[in-house]
């Protein structure tokens, strides 16, 4: 009960001077804000890119051109994996169940007056396999569609509604201007939703025969990946098709004893680490930048109660002519910073769940997810920032001497 | 001060019993300010011993000495001292939150009847005259039913009229059992006291009960009015004070 009038008393305080009290919390409205943000588009980024991993299994690897950067500079070679050498993998490695080269870029995709940017994906018939995404509606490009690089495509989920919305879209025309120029391709079919891969949105994807990509669109004479699956999510199975993999490759690229591989081979289960990484190093940096905030806010409060001490000099004094003990003093200022700060807290974690809505729907990649435990965390920590923040002020108001501050002016 | 000892009080050896209205009065620089302080357990004297009650309230910790302001000890003071942007009822309130009492608002609304403020309950300090703020504040200062009511310099910032007036009010009080103790340089003001003690120097110099003798003998020659010092807002003489002798008060 004693606590509860302490705290009425404190919002009484703040309320005498309400622009002081705003422009004191501003730093803590920010730090909250940011992590409650960052938190949100955190916590919907990895939902989504997790299911999109999950539902693909765990017995994929990817071969792609062994490139690397070095500062600014760019090591390797990206032309090195040839369409054949994905007919090869799946013909001589036994470990090896599917092998799909896949190209990809970005286009510009036209339906009437409708326009909007994709990612064009050239693979061949077994994608649906490998990838676990398959079509909702018509069919999907055909072995014969690869052979003759036909221009047919199969639109993902969010295209299609970009582009048609309600109506049918199956047999109608669309064009994908590229590097090369513009090119009409005939809808086949649309494909389900998917939702994202690590940092792909499937649902934005557009896809077309390998072969179409590579001479129609792109001008090019080599894939990008090559998506294998092996015979079994076992890790005995899964490194047996890596090694595989490895040995042919290097033969078919003449690739000495000594010399390094000009191609890399990553499992899934890699890939997933990088995510988890990656997760991890965002998390880090917004939360340092929240943190700076914190501290930044939490001088801005300290700084206010010490005002607020000399300014109230003369009723602590008459407060412990009163009757309050040190004690007394120590709480009521400790409770009026912890207060501010929290008032900051609630207004930043408003801020924070609009900021990320805001992204969510400027972006419209993924969907924000402010949970609770987000949301108490914050508030934890703006309670924490006033009692730390405050507890210099509400030391130096309780050490006050009763007869000086009675005398004060 | 520095490397020179100032005793504020010297060797002062002072009883009030209970029920008694006593006024200290003295020039500035007297040392009834900080006998003032000494009574009302804001400070500790540096030699000496404070009774109070019975019980030695000289040796007596930060946190005990705040119990007896508390309990014991009501405070009236020349600038009012009550807090801005806070009603009469919350300001009179304010002695029974520190004695983590319940119930609260009824004790303080009968407080401010007693005064004849039950009206002004929700007015804040800048809405009340000079003379309702102090009531308001006589009211805080009986609001715990202490023993011994301070007030210093209770009429200093009020009019002659309104002056009357609390004074009416603190005699009030005193017929119904409450020790009243007054500091003031107001010899006016002084010998509307049953007993008066005068200072000077630190030291008591005259101590007599009043009659209508006493009075006009000190209204009209030992009576000069002090220059008129606001109690507590000019510093005194920081060193400590010394009392050689025991003060005891018993409420």
């Amino acid at each position: 009960m004693f606590l509860f009038r302490v705290f009425l008393m404190a919002l009484r305080s703040l309320w005498v001077h309400p622009m002081r009290t705003a422009l004191a919390t501003l730093g803590v409205i920010i730090g909250v804000g940011a992590v409650v943000a960052a938190m949100a588009i955190v916590t919907g980024m990895s939902a989504r890119a997790e299911a999109g991993l999950e539902s693909m299994g765990s017995n994929r690897m990817f071969v792609s051109p062994n490139v690397q950067r070095r500062g600014q500079r760019t090591i390797g070679n990206f032309d090195t994996l040839k369409l054949e050498d994905a007919a090869a993998i799946k013909k001589e490695c036994e470990a090896v169940r599917y092998a799909v080269p896949q190209v990809g870029s970005g286009g510009l995709v036209r339906f009437l007056s409708k326009n909007t940017n994709a990612q064009i994906c050239g693979t061949t018939e077994q994608y649906p396999k490998i990838n676990n995404h398959h079509v909702s509606e018509g069919q999907f490009i055909t072995a014969t569609d690869v052979q003759s690089s036909a221009s047919v495509c199969v639109l993902g989920h969010k295209i299609k509604k970009e582009l048609f919305g309600g109506r049918p879209a199956i047999d109608e025309t669309i064009k994908i201007t590229s590097l090369q120029g513009g090119r009409s391709f005939r809808v086949i079919g649309i494909m389900e939703e998917k939702g994202n891969v690590g940092f792909t949105d499937l649902d934005q994807q557009i896809i077309v025969p390998v072969t179409t990509a590579m001479e129609k669109l792109y001008g090019l004479k080599t894939v990008s990946v090559i998506i294998i699956e092996a015979i079994s999510g076992k890790d005995d199975d899964i490194d047996l098709a890596k090694t595989q993999v490895k040995q042919l490759l290097r033969r078919r690229h003449t690739i000495r004893a000594g010399q390094p591989d000009d191609f890399q081979v990553q499992a899934q289960k890699e890939i997933v680490e990088q995510f988890n990484t990656f997760k991890l190093m965002t998390g880090v940096v917004l939360g340092s930048i929240a943190g700076i905030s914190l501290v930044v806010g939490g001088i801005g409060i300290m700084n206010i109660m010490l005002v607020a001490v000399t300014e109230r000099t003369r009723e602590i004094g008459v407060r412990m002519a009163m009757g309050a003990q040190r004690g007394d003093v120590l709480i009521q200022f400790l409770v009026e910073a912890s207060s501010v700060s929290f008032l900051g807290g609630g207004f930043g974690v408003i801020m924070g769940w609009s900021v990320a809505k805001a992204i969510e729907n400027a972006t419209r990649v993924f969907e924000t997810i402010t949970t609770p435990m987000a949301i108490m965390l914050a508030l934890s920590m703006a309670i924490v920032t006033g009692i730390i923040s405050g507890i210099y002020p509400a030391w130096k108001a309780s050490r006050l001497d009763p007869v000086e501050a009675l005398r004060f002016e | 001060m520095g490397s020179t000892v100032v005793r504020a009080l010297d060797g002062v050896d002072l009883s009030i019993q209970a029920g008694e209205f006593v006024s200290i009065t003295g020039q500035s620089g007297s040392g009834k300010s900080t006998m003032m302080h000494l009574l009302g357990c804001l400070d500790r004297p540096t030699s000496g011993e404070y009774y109070l009650d019975g019980d030695l309230v000289s040796r007596m910790t930060d946190r005990q000495l705040a119990i007896v302001r508390n309990a014991k000890i009501g405070f009236v003071f020349q600038t009012f001292n009550l807090i801005q942007r806070t009603s009469a009822i919350d300001n009179v309130a304010v002695p029974l939150f520190y004695a983590r009492k319940t119930r609260v608002r009824d004790a303080a609304m009968r407080a401010l009847e007693r005064v004849g403020l039950g009206q002004r309950g929700s007015h804040k300090p800048s809405e009340l005259s000079g003379g309702e703020r102090q009531r308001v504040a006589i009211a805080r200062s009986i609001v715990n039913e202490p023993k011994i009511l301070l007030a210093d310099e209770p009429t200093g910032n009020l009019d002659s009229r309104t002056g009357k007036a609390i004074m009416e009010i603190f005699h009030e009080l005193h017929r119904d059992g409450v020790t009243v103790i007054l500091v003031t340089h107001e010899m006016s003001v002084a010998v509307q006291a049953k007993r008066v003690i005068r200072m000077r120097d630190g030291q008591i110099v005259e101590d007599r009960p009043m009659d209508d003798a006493t009075r006009n003998e000190l209204l009209t020659h030992g009576g000069a009015v002090a220059p008129r010092e606001p109690a507590f807002s000019q510093p005194q003489a920081p060193a400590a004070p010394r009392m050689a002798r025991p003060v005891k008060v018993n409420a």
